[in-house]
């Protein structure tokens, strides 16, 4: 039966935190492994399901003809190539498997962090306890409604139930399981450890909305600045953006929204600040001469609170609507003092 | 960058001067400031039927034709389905649906519905094309309705009805970087303008983040179609209906992003017709529960 992405059932509510599927090998023991080719640990049949010998092979030249509209999203970072697989069964609707090779794990991270949401699946718990550092959650897997997506080393993976059945989550599941095993668990993009968990002891880091990306694209839909690239952003370049909340006593919440963008090199960084903030502060545009933008911190009050950025280097920090022009400072200043942790200043 | 350009940043959005910037680049101030000025009147309706659907999300066709009747009465007017759709459209018409095809696509069913009670109406069945697609499709038809899914959209905040005629440009993907506040452009080429007779947006099974790559877990079961002949008005109806999912969701404003700059601009911009909640009268037929339009 053909697979239809409008006949998806809505999801579960069941949570089931950090499940261990280990107990999902033993249906995985008496399946026929191909793959070899790839070292992916792909079973040829999964439950009722089976797959097709080879796979469809998406590059960046037709990755539009496969998901008319969505390829930004992956070209956005740094993608080599998709392979994907329907599994198919009688009278089941299809399990859709895409494996995104990425061109490193920072960039397979970059896809997962696009949403944190969904029930956490640990495949490997060892990779949790190993990693000590992390600042996003430390989740590989995320599973709900039918779609499973995995950061697994280089890769990102989309595993999906067209129709969810306990028989197809099983499946999903175990067919994460036989992909994911085995292989190397880096740790999260160093970038992120510009963040800290609490700015001055009022300012949360709101942690499941943390997104790594390279692309103005992706900023866009985590925090929108322009349709234009108007701070250069580009593959070679890394970025992080996460908000920060204060809730009173009251139980008013304010949130400003933090940027960080490393650059290949200082030049880039101030040709990027000076386009940014031509483009963003038109206003301001006589105080702006190239090569002068911001060795120290600068702040401006806009509609939505206060602005500040720094240049370090070749890294530039952002700070967006700020309560007062104090905040600000303080938010910039304290991401400084991490800023040896992520090799930012050469 | 030409000297006339003019940059549209999450300040214009703030401010609520998208249509102002746009309007000065594309078109000149005083052109914009002649737009919107007269008071404006839109319908959109909304017809829900919670049975419409079962567990599985399969659709029953009966139920639905049923729907699609009531839909096209309130629009039109008329006393019946026969005569609504003959006030759309002629029998000499060559009748365009223009459905929503990848990632979330219309439902079947209501396609189907939709030419079923064409037919009925006396429009030949070899005068109804399917018209998504390149800009010789549109050029086929004299009479164009749209059935686009709604969906949000990771590029352009909202991808529902202003998006359906974006393959009609022949430069698709432009529409989804620095001109995507332009997607009413495409309802102004010279081989589309005027052609477009009814607008109705599948809301059976809506997607309310990550467009349009789906997620399941954002979608979910409104049982709805939703229809006028204002695209804006029945566009901004919709971004209203995921708006406010969004925020029942996360329990807090969840706004697109990017913020969907096409909504305003083909009020402002285009003169397309109305994006101001004020100026649509909604009229809701049957299910309730969650209409998320209060």
């Amino acid at each position: 039966m053909r697979g239809r992405f409008n006949k998806i059932r809505g999801y579960s509510n069941t949570t089931f935190s950090m499940v261990t599927i280990i107990v999902l090998s033993s249906l995985l023991g008496g399946l026929t492994t191909l793959m070899e080719e790839d070292k992916l640990n792909l079973p040829k049949t999964i439950g009722a399901w089976t797959r097709p010998d080879s796979p469809q092979i998406i590059t960046s030249e037709n990755i539009f003809d496969y998901m008319d509209g969505a390829g930004e999203l992956y070209l956005g970072y740094r993608f080599d190539h998709l392979e994907v697989y329907e599994y198919t069964a009688d009278n089941q609707d299809d399990i859709l498997v895409e494996l995104y090779f990425m061109k490193s794990s920072d960039d397979a991270f970059g896809l997962l962090s696009q949403d944190w949401g969904g029930d956490p699946v640990d495949f490997d718990p060892s990779s949790v306890s190993k990693a000590t550092q992390n600042i996003a959650p430390s989740h590989r897997a995320l599973y709900g409604g039918g779609l499973l997506r995995i950061w697994s080393d280089n890769l990102y993976i989309r595993i999906m139930a067209y129709r969810e059945t306990p028989q197809s989550k099983e499946a999903v599941l175990s067919l994460g399981q036989a992909i994911a095993e085995n292989r190397k668990h880096p740790p999260q993009a160093q970038l992120l450890q510009i963040l800290h968990l609490t700015v001055d002891s009022d300012w949360k880091l709101r942690s499941d909305r943390i997104a790594y990306f390279r692309s103005y694209l992706v900023l866009n839909s985590f925090y929108y600045l322009s349709h234009e690239n108007i701070l250069n952003l580009d593959l070679s370049t890394e970025a992080v953006t996460a908000p920060y909340e204060n809730i009173t006593t009251t139980g008013e919440r304010k949130r400003v929204q933090f940027l960080f963008i490393k650059y290949e090199n200082p030049e880039r960084s101030e040709q990027a600040l000076d386009n940014f903030l031509k483009a963003y502060l038109p206003e301001h545009k006589k105080d702006f001469t190239p090569g002068s933008t911001a060795k120290s911190s600068n702040f401006y009050e806009v509609e939505d609170g206060w602005l500040g950025y720094q240049l370090f280097g070749k890294c530039i920090a952002l700070v967006f609507g700020c309560p007062h022009q104090e905040s600000a400072q303080m938010i910039i200043n304290q991401m400084a003092t991490n800023l040896s942790k992520i090799g930012a200043v050469s | 960058m030409n000297s006339k350009h003019k940059l549209v940043t999450r300040r214009d959005f703030m401010r609520g001067t998208i249509g102002v910037t746009l309007g000065t680049s594309l078109l000149g101030v005083k052109w914009f400031e002649g737009k919107g000025a007269a008071a404006r009147s839109s319908l959109v309706t909304v017809v829900r039927d919670k049975n419409v659907m079962d567990a599985s999300m399969n659709v029953d066709a009966n139920i639905l034709k049923k729907m699609l009747e009531q839909t096209v009465i309130q629009v039109t007017g008329k006393e019946n389905s026969k005569n609504a759709w003959l006030s759309l459209v002629k029998p000499e018409d060559t009748v365009g649906l223009v459905s929503t095809k990848h990632l979330h696509p219309t439902h079947d069913e209501l396609v189907d519905a939709v030419t079923n009670a064409l037919v009925d109406a006396g429009i030949p069945k070899n005068k109804i094309l399917m018209a998504q697609g390149g800009p010789e499709k549109p050029k086929a038809c004299t009479a164009l309705i749209v059935l686009p899914s709604l969906k949000a959209h990771y590029l352009t905040g909202i991808g529902t009805v202003l998006k359906s005629y974006i393959r009609y440009s022949g430069n698709p993907s432009s529409f989804h970087y620095e001109n995507s506040a332009k997607l009413a452009e495409n309802w102004t080429l010279p081989f589309v303008k005027g052609k477009t007779k009814l607008i109705i947006v599948d809301a059976l099974y809506p997607l309310c983040d990550k467009g349009p790559q789906p997620d399941p877990r954002y979608k979910w079961a409104y049982n709805g179609l939703i229809a006028g002949t204002d695209p804006v008005a029945v566009e901004t109806v919709c971004l209203k209906i995921i708006t406010e999912k969004r925020r029942a969701l996360r329990g807090e404003p969840w706004p697109l992003s990017p913020p969907p700059l096409c909504v305003e601009a083909a009020d402002k911009v285009y003169g397309l017709g109305t994006s101001k909640m004020e100026e649509i009268t909604i009229k809701h037929l049957g299910w309730e529960k969650d209409l998320l339009l209060k």
